[in-house]
């Protein structure tokens, strides 16, 4: 037993240093806003949840489940088209794949009539399939329920 | 739930109008309870003239009448109502730019009810929000197996299953085929409970072969046990710690992903089922992280595998294996005991045991892994490396049939894999490498047990290659359905020769496989998966492996 004190004990220092400086949030909302529209100041339309960008375009805020917990997750919407999807916070220990750039590009320019169909237009994830699916589910959605604001 | 969403405000808007109708649905479906109350008898209607299901048309009829009216005014108010939003609610954006437990509860019940909180100031949103609500109503997104809202916040329970029938060759009866099905092969319940945004319980409950129970009229002969448990401590992107518990080594892919919907065939591939002793799980701790975008890491110190596989009660109480000699077999009262390792099957038997403080050495092993996902010049490719290490397998008091006291002995496990779903076509390939060495096999057990078939060499190795198609099916009863054919070939060598030890020489060949793996998985959904294999088993010894199988089985996972 005193092996494993041994082993655990500088990691349990650590963490009790380091624990409240971070959270598992990546991006806060309006750091995704700024990524999604550079140089636009926000209206929020639906409180917490939908914001109008200046320079045309809309900003949705949701939640899907991953495997068992939530990813917050972004959609930046411009004339019907995505125009950037951000990952804010992931709390899961596997699956974290879906934060990779390159997977979430997948969806910039997809509208509401895109298949948006994980194995066809998206990529699966490989060891992230749940969480994968999910947040395709969850733009999907977005893309239905706000594709058409302007 | 009503407090805290009184607490946050407006932020899940909803409109009122549906409360309204569902509140006056609910007063009149309890329309039979009334019925009874001398004061509402007044207000119904004829009983005999109008039913329930007459009046739920009408509010369906009404509630249609209100959305269009709706849709109507939000076309003429929208352009005038938005900016008056922003100043009444631009305020409160800066506190719910940091989305934590609450919001996401929020936007849980938002997504779970139809009709989330009515908000009266709030006219003009009321479409927007009620068209969001309804899609994301969705019952998949329920934290408690997928069916309902979870009662604690940050609670949640999945779980997966699989169900195996089918026809096998018994080798113990010659090679007879036999039909059988192992109705409730496993069944896995997942809770997973946020105590903080940071701090997160995970475990698996599992029951194999349908539960344990040894009555006669039971008919059972299974385990309950708990494959996972540990709490991870996510302390920053590269780095986090998952404390000390019950873990699954970070070897391969399928070990820590072995959900029956991540592979195709019925049983396991079959480097799973020895070589890489799946289900592998340990007590251990680790850390792991991200180091860089699609680059992850895992490093776990836990138990050390035990050279040791006969029953449990055959542990002594001071942790040693029976002490002595001969070939009286331990259950007997001897001092013989089956070997952790062996030329036959593998790793199958040296996982050490999970409780109670029965390890039989003091040893410990280390393991890693490194994923990579998604490069740049090969996106839908994914790809590990991983490997074992412990300077010791032999348990204390370690002796061959003879009395002779066998030694240390280490092991070293590497394995690499890769998936790689070629992007905007059904095909799918897969491929991994394991390759087992022992520091000194002249202190394994199998090498010193009288019996000269299962002695191990100075290493264990397999490969395995597989090739799917992924071809849709089209909309079956309200869902998109997959088929995934595939084919998959292993080699593996479990006895590659140069046996030491006090044992005779004389393997079978049983330990040189070849197994051919052709079926089919139907996905009804992500979640759900019927699948049929055919598998032929060829080994070189001189009957054959008589192990072929033509199975069907059921998976799930939500």
């Amino acid at each position: 037993m005193t092996e494993w004190i041994r082993w655990t004990a500088p990691a349990a220092v650590v963490i009790s240093v380091a624990a409240p400086a971070y959270a598992v949030q990546y991006l806060t909302v309006e750091e995704a806003q700024k990524l999604a529209f550079p140089s636009a100041h926000f209206t929020e339309i639906e409180a917490g949840r939908v914001w109008k960008a200046s320079t045309g375009g809309i900003f949705v805020f949701d939640h899907v489940i991953g495997k068992h917990l939530y990813i917050d997750y972004a959609v930046a919407i411009e004339g019907g088209h995505v125009r950037r999807v951000d990952i804010l916070a992931y709390r899961e220990s596997y699956g974290g794949e879906i934060r990779s750039p390159s997977w979430l590009a997948q969806f910039v320019g997809k509208t509401a009539a895109s298949p948006l169909h994980v194995g066809g237009d998206i990529r699966n994830i490989s060891g992230a399939t749940l969480s994968s699916l999910h947040v395709t589910e969850g733009v999907k959605r977005v893309l239905a329920a706000y594709g058409q604001l302007r | 739930m009503t407090v805290e969403m009184n607490a946050s405000g407006r932020r899940f808007a909803a409109p009122l109008l549906p409360l309204v109708v569902a509140a006056v649905s609910i007063l009149a479906m309890s329309e039979p309870a009334l019925a009874g109350d001398g004061d509402a008898v007044s207000a119904q209607p004829a009983p005999n003239n109008v039913t329930n299901r007459e009046l739920l048309k009408k509010l369906d009829a009404m509630e249609q009448r209100i959305k269009s009216l709706e849709a109507r005014l939000k076309q003429k108010d929208a352009p005038s109502s938005e900016p008056k939003e922003s100043a009444a609610t631009g305020s409160d954006a800066k506190a719910r730019s940091k989305p934590n437990k609450a919001v996401a509860q929020g936007a849980a019940v938002a997504k779970g009810a139809t009709a989330s909180i009515a908000s009266s100031d709030q006219p003009a949103n009321a479409e927007q929000t009620g068209k969001a609500a309804a899609p994301a109503g969705k019952p998949g997104d329920k934290a408690i197996l997928g069916l309902v809202d979870s009662p604690v916040p940050g609670l949640a329970i999945g779980a997966y299953g699989e169900v195996h029938f089918g026809a096998m060759q018994n080798p113990a009866a010659g090679g007879q085929w036999q039909l059988g099905s192992d109705a409730a092969r496993r069944f896995v319940l997942l809770p997973t409970y946020d105590i903080t945004d940071n701090i997160i319980f995970n475990a698996e409950i599992e029951f194999e072969h349908a539960g344990s129970g040894f009555d006669n009229d039971d008919k059972l002969h299974g385990t309950a046990e708990i494959e996972q448990l540990w709490i991870d401590f996510k302390i920053s992107d590269p780095f986090n710690w998952r404390a000390p518990g019950i873990d699954l080594v970070p070897i391969g892919y399928i070990n820590q992903h072995h959900e029956p919907t991540e592979f195709y065939s019925v049983l396991r591939p079959d480097l799973y089922n020895g070589l890489i002793p799946s289900t592998w799980k340990v007590p251990a701790t680790s850390v792991y992280g991200t180091i860089a975008d699609g680059v992850r890491y895992q490093v776990m110190l836990s138990a050390a595998q035990e050279d040791f596989g006969d029953s449990f009660d055959c542990r002594t109480a001071a942790n040693t294996v029976p002490p002595g000699s001969g070939t009286t077999p331990c259950t007997a009262g001897g001092a013989a005991y089956f070997p952790g390792i062996d030329g036959l099957n593998a790793l199958t038997f040296s996982n050490p045991p999970l409780g109670d403080f029965r390890q039989l050495s003091n040893s410990l092993a280390v393991s890693g892994r490194l994923d990579f996902m998604e490069p740049a010049a090969l996106p839908g490719l994914a790809w590990s490396m991983s490997a074992y290490y412990t300077p010791n397998t032999t348990p204390r008091g370690a002796h061959g049939d003879l009395g002779n006291l066998l030694g240390p002995s280490s092991l070293t496990m590497f394995d690499a894999e890769f998936r790689y779903r070629v992007p905007d076509t059904g095909w799918e390939f897969r491929g991994e490498g394991v390759y087992v060495t022992f520091g000194n096999p002249a202190n394994l057990r199998a090498n010193n047990d009288s019996d000269p078939t299962d002695n191990v060499g100075k290493a264990m190795y397999g490969a395995a290659a597989e090739v799917a198609y992924h071809f849709p099916l089209g909309t079956i009863l309200h869902s998109e359905w997959e088929a995934v054919p595939f084919y998959r070939y292993t080699y593996e060598d479990l006895q590659t020769g140069g046996f030491a030890g006090t044992d005779l020489n004389t393997p079978t060949g049983a330990g040189q496989l070849q197994f051919h793996s052709v079926g089919v998985a139907v996905f009804p959904s992500p979640n759900l998966v019927l699948k049929a294999t055919y598998q032929k088993v060829i080994n070189r010894a001189p009957g054959g492996a008589q192990s072929d199988s033509a199975l069907g089985g059921v998976g799930f996972f939500f």
